[in-house]
């Protein structure tokens, strides 16, 4: 099947620049007009090991990596081995000749001619730029120009490297590849990036992290732009002060949101819980990563749905929701910080490490965004946890000659704590009237993102994903109905009702299938067939394209 | 609820003879005076973690959030960060600040947050049973210790000021005039503030055992060194402030002269830093 992307390998050991080289070459083809998907594949390690960036683009909208590549240029003989399948017919392969002979391929000798330089192994990243370069049909002036503008530090050299590699593969690859340009330059953002850009139009005031891979980058990103927003940045001692810390802003009145994985939610529960009592708003962006434990710190899956959707002792009300592509992410965020706050209720945007930590070309409309605006106390004598009509109470923050009581045991109205049964009652009865005020509210939103399809057959999927399953149609050239909830606490039943007696599908990165058990029990929607993924990568469009294909028929 | 007492109409149910009431009458008498002095009551904003101590949420009439066991001290610095207008107190126990929360106590002195510590060191876990506790001395005959707790206890005072605390005092529940004046200073003082607060359980402790062995430092130690060396010598019913030095806080460190809550950047703002960062 003929495709349309062009997809760019490059493989060797961390601290090459492997990762940084990626970057590169997807600036160059946004450059060009053309759509990006970056997805960079690395190890829980500082130096050595085998990680690797796969950068596809195309002319059109493009939401996945290939890891069938047109280009592949491999650093060390590990690479080599591991990516020995991963080329495409006509692809080019280049390898380091100082590290291996007698394979298939381009050999340069990429390590003594680094050895020429003071940065030494740092220079490979710019080799494999202009080997990326030559193969497009780039001439060494435009080439140049990148580099300068990419690798600023020891220009010269750079440039000279640069230059020697472009000679060396010349006449093998010298405009193998010419790309057509496509219609406008895009900006290249993370997940991260997106998320935290969201949080930021939505109204965040303070970020609480405590380091943890793949939602590290949202801490390092907001203490970059913190003066420049605003903000409050702070990383903690742990993840118990995190969510505890960022409760005690929400008191203050400060639009406050955390980031962790799985390992380090399982600490927030506790302070998760809290919020819920105390009606605390409080947003925690959860990126997925393989579990249970320690598991594949730098990897991708989605196991912490069910977890997610139950997290923290007690009866409250948990929003969750999970972005499909890094543009929603930005929309999302902000969404959640107005629910979260519209409601006085933790919620949880859930994500992973695909989406996180892969880069692709945006159009967002920046004003798009939600703003966080709270129920607000309007004189009067105040009680914190007065009943309504919807069970959210009006909000006062300190300083105020009102006394103001959040408090995490049961308590009346006023936030004094209680053990008193018609109050213990009451109370829950006040707080899970919020539950229906969401759904009313949520009503009339897009809670589900439906593309009606000509094919019978519906597919199932959320979070990083969707983004696999739209391109792996797109490669496969089929129109089935495909379905992603962005909602999965409250889960918007009103709107998947109507698939209940349809041949539905789902694809998800989980062993269990949580998603799709999601699905049966919450909406009663009969699976035919689980695409599962389980082995911490994010699916290959061609391989998903296969697979749905075999469950279609 | 009546303002001018500074108490809620909750029911107390503190034991009668509590240490926890010397507490109470000193936080009032001392919310009363920095009022005086121009601290108005309503800046200040307390949490309190779980425990005995930790009632005193629901009975002083002063704004702030009932913590969890062992999380008031993060509670307290998020409180700051977010509008360091505010001032702090934390209401802390034995069990709560250094044994639940021991992190966030030992973080929160590193950082020299701008908020004030009142732990109640009853030397028990009162609540739960009487149970030992981190400030428990050896050989405690608790439900959890039948052949006497084994563990030696921490010295809270040489533990906050090598900590990084930069106030550091003992006062004692049953002298409630030294203990006002102690949490006043406190209070004034800019940066963590830790006061460890004896204060008998009437049920494990009897108010003899504390009035017999009291003392007061004789003098302010005036280098860390010598407030270390007094600290681990002094005795553990020894009263006074061990150490108190200034050092820059952290939301300063942090921000600076910025207020994250009453210096919002407009939403406007926002978005044109927003869309000058998503330029191609």
């Amino acid at each position: 099947m003929k495709n349309d992307v062009f997809t760019f390998l490059v493989g060797g050991k961390a601290g090459e620049g492997v990762k940084k080289a990626g970057s590169v070459v997807a600036h160059i083809f946004s450059r060009m007009g053309r759509y990006v998907f970056q997805m960079d594949d690395y190890m829980s390690l500082i130096r050595g090991g085998h990680n690797f960036s796969v950068v596809s683009t195309s002319t059109r909208w493009i939401s996945s990596q290939y890891m069938n590549a047109n280009l592949i240029v491999n650093f060390d003989k590990r690479s080599s081995q591991v990516h020995n399948n991963d080329i495409a017919e006509n692809g080019i392969v280049v390898f380091n000749s100082d590290e291996q002979e007698d394979v298939e391929g381009i050999g340069i000798p990429l390590s003594s001619e680094a050895d020429k330089y003071t940065m030494k192994k740092l220079m490979y990243g710019v080799g494999a730029v202009a080997i990326l370069a030559s193969t497009i049909g780039f001439k060494k002036s435009e080439m140049n120009d990148i580099i300068k503008n990419e690798y600023p530090s020891g220009i010269e050299d750079n440039i000279k490297f640069a230059d020697t590699i472009y000679d060396l593969v010349k006449n093998e690859c010298e405009n193998k590849f010419p790309l057509e340009k496509g219609d406008k330059e895009r900006v290249i953002i993370t997940g991260n990036e997106s998320i935290s850009l969201g949080a930021v139009a939505g109204g965040l005031n303070a970020y609480y992290g405590y380091p943890m891979t793949p939602a590290s980058t949202i801490l390092h990103f907001l203490a970059r732009h913190a003066k420049e927003f605003g903000l409050a940045v702070v990383h903690a001692e742990n993840e118990l002060a995190v969510i505890n810390m960022a409760i005690g802003s929400a008191f203050s009145g400060a639009k406050s949101m955390v980031g962790t994985s799985g390992g380090g939610f399982a600490l927030m529960t506790e302070g998760f819980s809290l919020a819920g009592m105390t009606e605390a708003p409080v947003l925690v962006v959860l990126s997925q990563r393989p579990g249970p434990a320690t598991g594949v710190p730098t990897y991708t899956e989605q196991a912490d749905l069910s977890f997610a959707l139950t997290a923290g002792h007690g009866d409250f009300l948990r929003i969750v929701a999970s972005p499909g592509t890094i543009e929603d992410a930005y929309y999302l965020a902000s969404e959640m910080l107005e629910l979260v706050w519209k409601f006085q209720t933790p919620g949880i945007l859930l994500t992973e490490k695909h989406l996180s930590e892969s880069s692709m070309t945006v159009e967002i409309n920046v004003e798009d965004a939600k703003w966080a605006e709270p129920k607000l106390h309007q004189g009067g004598e105040y009680k914190r946890y007065l009943n309504t009509e919807d069970g959210v109470s009006p909000l006062l923050f300190p300083p105020s000659k009102e006394i103001i009581k959040w408090d995490s045991y049961e308590h009346n109205e006023h936030g004094i704590t209680t053990e008193d049964a018609q109050t213990i009652q009451f109370m829950h009865n006040k707080r899970g009237k919020k539950i229906n005020a969401l759904i009313d509210y949520l009503k009339n939103k897009t809670t589900v993102n439906i593309t009606q399809g000509e094919h019978p057959l519906n597919i199932f999927s959320y979070g990083s994903t969707y983004m696999s399953v739209l391109e792996a149609l797109k490669y496969g050239k089929i129109n089935p109905t495909v379905i992603q909830p962005i909602y999965l606490n409250p889960l918007p039943i009103w709107e998947l009702e109507k698939f209940k007696d349809q041949k539905n599908i789902v694809v998800e990165q989980s062993f269990t299938g949580q998603f799709s058990n999601l699905l049966k029990e919450k909406a009663g929607i009969p699976i035919k067939a689980i695409i599962k993924k389980y082995d911490g990568r994010p699916f290959d469009p061609i391989e998903l394209y296969t697979r749905i294909k075999e469950v279609a028929e | 609820m009546t303002d001018q007492s500074l108490k809620t109409d909750a029911e107390i149910t503190w034991c009668k003879g509590c240490g926890n009431f010397g507490i109470f009458t000193a936080i009032r008498n001392a919310i009363s005076k920095l009022e005086e002095k121009g601290i108005k009551p309503e800046n200040l904003v307390m949490t309190a973690g779980i425990g005995c101590h930790a009632k005193i949420h629901d009975y002083l009439n002063i704004s702030g959030l009932y913590s969890l066991h062992g999380r008031d001290a993060a509670t307290a610095q998020g409180m700051k960060i977010a509008n360091p207008e505010l001032k702090i107190i934390d209401f802390s126990g034995d069990g709560n600040g250094l044994g639940e929360g021991l992190a966030h106590t030992m973080f929160a002195a590193k950082r020299n947050q701008d908020f004030t510590m009142i732990l109640h060191n009853n030397s028990v876990y009162a609540l739960t049973t009487g149970q030992f506790s981190p400030l428990t001395e050896k050989g405690w005959d608790g439900p959890s210790t039948p052949k006497g707790s084994f563990e030696p206890p921490f010295n809270a005072m040489s533990l906050l000021i090598e900590a990084g605390a930069t106030f550091v005092a003992r006062c004692f529940a049953g002298k409630v005039d030294h203990l006002t004046e102690t949490i006043i200073k406190a209070i004034e003082h800019e940066g963590f503030s830790f006061i460890e607060v004896l204060q008998p359980a009437v049920p494990y402790h009897a108010w003899s055992e504390y009035n017999k062995n009291i003392e007061f430092l004789e003098s302010e130690p005036k280098s860390k060194e010598e407030a270390l060396s007094v600290a681990r010598n002094a005795h553990r019913f020894t009263l006074g402030v061990f150490y108190q030095i200034n050092r820059e806080v952290y939301h300063k460190e942090l921000y600076g002269d910025h207020n994250p809550v009453l210096n919002k950047l407009s939403r406007d703002k926002r978005l044109n830093i927003i869309r000058k960062i998503l330029e191609p």
